[in-house]
């Protein structure tokens, strides 16, 4: 009876979002569901690497995760995005066969993870969110010990090249820096030559530099053909890796597409901002641009769904009235428009923890 | 690679890590070796037992070999897993292919391979060092027990893991229960100083009975030391620590049990 009740009202909630991507989507989210429904019909299964349909999990009776299907296409790195405690963790382990799932259907590479042996282990290549490494040894030493438990191992040395790692091979693993240790995952992940490599944040506590060197590494995996699951937090990153994109959100998916379907969805996407004249407020540069106008700190500016019309129509007004505009500056819809839009429209604070 | 075959270079590259690790090397392998010193130095003479006058160094040789064993058995092993599984070294390993024993195997080697290696020196010592009379009873018996006392301990090593929540848990628990079980099984102090009570306390733990069977291979001329109480006694705390390592093993850190 409690939990009819929980359902229904969840999925209550989940009409809510879906009204409100509805409004703000100039109708492409419906257009991008149908297209991807047809795309799957017309997909041999063999080429389908994972397939999950209303996959539900419960801890402490809670329920977790409320029934959510999508499926990954074999060469594809596939984006999992979402706040801490959205699922994402609970969702990928269920896929490598570490948790037991209370409900729906998953395959993964055509085996039901939770009764999966051996042979599937060896198909599958698993870097965890949180682990570390034994400091005490060589990340030649280290992912040797991983290669030797796959039957058709890659080449040791050749994978420890394609993450980067040719000159530290040598050197100890307690002697790396973060994002060199991640990058040690990432080659024990791949010497097994798994057909479907599954990354739990990859860059999760990098810095920049070294969360660049992640993503060009990811990309590498693209152009070999890898299929990849990535679960992330940060939109830049599911924007520049993934194929297709699904956000989780409180145990349920709030969208999925391609990253620019995504973006253009939410419509009013590009965003025009410079830093306000002197003597020029919101409400004047509004009436130039027909569109309401914000003042963010110095900075004014508006989204446009038609950034040539409006910005030629700002600059004219400039020109018009003497007004020198400074540092303008034209962005692209990100996906943190989107996340944050979702977030709100479920009235969860946009996670921060980054 | 045949499952053998990986389980003894698993157990390879454990000795390698172990051999790197200054803390587990320093309590493991250097620390039997101080006590055995620092104790002949304190006890000069003979000691009574089993109605004989045997030199200390004959008492000391075997009780600090006991006591190594159960230092790289039980304490060295449980801190060993207990950080791997804190690492979430564990949790990745049960994502390959390798099956859950290899791993557990090669632990297993390596303790026994440390443990082998430091009862040999510390056999070296005591013959060399302290003159204590080894014969071919001391040889079989030693052996014996090496074997029975490791496996033994290994078992309870494993079934404590799932006590020790932490790395930090493990790292006190392990030495301390060596500790207080190494007083009350006459290793530090001998047993003809012990009142009865605390021997009687000792008894119903597996070191005492390792020690005092590697004491008699020592002590006692021409035995090996080998009772049916002292093995019945190894083997059913051993039996126990498996059964409860088969049942309560945890590959995953803490915060996810």
């Amino acid at each position: 009876m409690g939990l009819g009740r929980a359902t229904r009202s969840l999925a209550g909630r989940n009409r809510v979002d879906c009204g409100v991507l509805g409004l703000r989507a100039s109708a492409g989210l419906l257009v991008l569901v149908r297209r991807r429904v047809s795309s799957s019909q017309v997909a041999a299964v063999g080429d389908r690497v994972i397939d999950v349909r209303q996959l539900r999990k419960s801890y402490g009776g809670i329920e977790r995760l409320h029934g959510i299907s999508f499926s990954v296409e074999r060469g594809e790195i596939f984006g999992f995005l979402g706040t801490n405690g959205a699922g994402k963790t609970t969702t990928i382990e269920i896929l490598e066969g570490y948790r037991a799932r209370d409900g729906g259907e998953v395959s993964v590479l055509g085996t039901d993870p939770a009764h999966a042996g051996r042979n599937w282990r060896n198909r599958i290549g698993l870097v965890l969110q949180e682990s570390e490494l034994n400091p005490v040894y060589t990340v030649r030493e280290t992912v040797a010990m991983f290669s030797r438990y796959f039957t058709q191992p890659t080449d040791l040395d050749a994978t420890i090249m394609s993450a980067g790692l040719a000159d530290k091979a040598g050197e100890r693993v307690g002697r790396l820096s973060g994002g060199e240790r991640r990058r040690v995952d990432v080659a024990i992940g791949l010497v097994g030559d798994p057909d479907v490599l599954f990354l739990d944040e990859p860059t999760t506590g990098l810095d920049p530099a070294a969360r660049r060197g992640m993503w060009a590494l990811i990309e590498g995996l693209r152009r070999e053909g890898k299929t990849v699951f990535l679960t992330t937090h940060y939109m830049e990153e599911a924007q520049r890796l993934a194929d297709r994109i699904v956000i989780l959100q409180a145990g349920a998916i709030a969208a999925q597409g391609t990253a620019e379907q995504l973006s253009a969805a939410l419509g009013h996407a590009t965003r025009i901002t410079f830093l306000a004249p002197p003597r020029i407020g919101p409400a004047q540069v509004s009436a130039a641009v027909g569109t309401s106008v914000e003042q963010d700190g110095r900075r004014l500016g508006f989204r446009s769904d038609q950034a040539q019309r409006d910005l030629t129509a700002l600059l004219r007004w400039a020109e018009e009235h003497g007004v020198e505009l400074t540092d303008i500056r034209v962005s692209p819809p990100t996906l943190d428009d989107v996340f944050v839009q979702l977030a709100v429209s479920a009235g969860d604070p946009p996670d921060d923890s980054s | 690679m045949s499952d053998v075959a990986l389980a003894a270079a698993q157990a390879r590259h454990a000795l390698k890590g172990f051999l790197r690790e200054p803390r587990a090397f320093i309590f493991t392998v250097i620390l039997p070796l101080f006590l055995l010193v620092i104790l002949n130095g304190i006890f000069h003479g003979k000691s009574s037992f089993f109605g004989l006058r045997v030199p200390f160094a004959v008492y000391y040789t075997p009780a600090i070999i006991s006591y190594q064993i159960m230092l790289a058995g039980y304490s060295s092993l449980l801190i060993a897993v207990t950080t791997e599984r804190e690492r979430g070294m564990l949790k990745r390993l049960r994502g390959t292919p390798m099956p859950s024993w290899v791993f557990l195997t090669g632990e297993i080697i390596r303790t026994t391979v440390v443990a082998a290696v430091s009862v040999v020196v510390l056999v070296a010592v005591g013959s060399g060092v302290y003159h204590v009379p080894i014969g071919a009873h001391t040889a079989i018996g030693l052996a014996v027990y090496t074997v029975t006392g490791t496996a033994c301990m290994c078992a309870l090593g494993l079934a404590s893991t799932r006590v020790c929540a932490t790395t930090d848990a493990a790292s006190v628990a392990g030495p301390f229960v060596t500790l207080i079980l190494g007083f009350i099984s006459g290793v530090f102090i001998p047993v003809s100083m012990m009142p009865a009570w605390l021997l009687d306390a000792g008894k119903l733990f597996p070191l005492e009975h390792l020690a005092q069977g590697l004491r008699e291979a020592f002590a006692v001329p021409g035995s090996t030391g080998i009772t049916a109480i002292n093995l019945a006694a190894l083997a059913a705390w051993g039996a126990a620590g498996l059964g409860a390592a088969l049942v309560g093993f945890r590959w995953e850190p803490h915060d996810s049990w």
